[in-house]
């Protein structure tokens, strides 16, 4: 483990006029309706559909007009409608992040909580895997990570 | 924003490779260059765009410029992610609402 200073774990929090169980629905099997996909997608152009598959073992992946799928995370706890963890490839086959999303009942509403966390993992390997990275953000993202942590 | 020119800065290659190399250690331009596959003007045109994009340090070592990984770059990635949540969170906020008023 790469030893490390700074905290880099990202935590959101914000409150929705809905309950627990319409939040968790429309973060997972209708994330497609909301994703920012022109700021944040695998690919260049954007996906025909996003899928998050229910269930711990289930995947998140994104489908192009052609068929083409990428995957995004595969789903580790799953407890409807008050959290979820997925890990989130960088890149397939790869150290992952961690995506913890908790939906908690405040008033009539829900205060869903995120944490984004995991970056450290990027601080030990992936040399050999470089030569084989393409084009997108994601491909960028992994060597400026593994840089980033390398040199704190 | 820093983290777009950080990207954009390594979608290239050859830009990626000696990122990459600076990884292990301060390097000079003529090290870059006796180590990959490119020009020693090609290199220090790189690094411009790499210290531009705010992931690569220089500094003086005697008649040497030395380059680094910028130790605050990992600190820009955060702030990325900080601001992607915050723009993420108002879109999946906005569509929850939005399907609850049409129910």
């Amino acid at each position: 483990m790469s030893t490390q200073a700074q905290d880099l774990t990202v935590r959101k929090s914000v409150v929705v006029d809905c309950s627990p169980e319409h939040a968790f629905e429309t973060f997972t099997s209708r994330i497609y309706t909301w994703w920012p996909f022109e700021t944040h997608s695998p690919a260049d152009e954007r996906p025909e559909d996003a899928i998050f598959e229910p269930g711990v073992g289930g995947r998140v992946y994104d489908r192009m007009a052609s068929g083409e799928e990428h995957e995004w995370a595969t789903v580790l706890e799953w407890e409807p409608p008050r959290r979820f963890v997925i890990d989130w490839h960088v890149t397939p086959g790869n150290p992952s992040t961690e995506l913890e999303v908790r939906f908690l009942p405040e008033g009539g509403a829900t205060r869903v909580e995120l944490e984004h966390r995991g970056w450290e993992r990027y601080g030990d390997d992936a040399r050999d895997t470089f030569a084989s990275y393409d084009s997108g953000w994601e491909t960028v993202l992994r060597p400026f990570v593994e840089a980033a942590l390398k040199s704190s | 924003m820093a983290y777009r020119n950080a990207m954009d800065a390594l979608g290239d290659p050859t830009r990626r490779a000696i990122f990459e190399r600076l990884r292990e250690g301060a390097v000079s331009v003529g090290e870059i260059a006796d180590e990959l596959p490119v020009s020693r003007p090609a290199v220090s045109q790189h690094l411009r765009v790499l210290k531009e994009a705010g992931l690569v340090r220089e500094r003086r070592d005697g008649t040497r410029r030395l380059y680094r990984v910028d130790p605050d770059a990992l600190g820009e990635l955060r702030d990325y992610f900080d601001d992607f949540w915050t723009q993420a969170l108002a879109s999946f906020k906005a569509e929850a609402e939005r399907e609850r008023r049409n129910e």
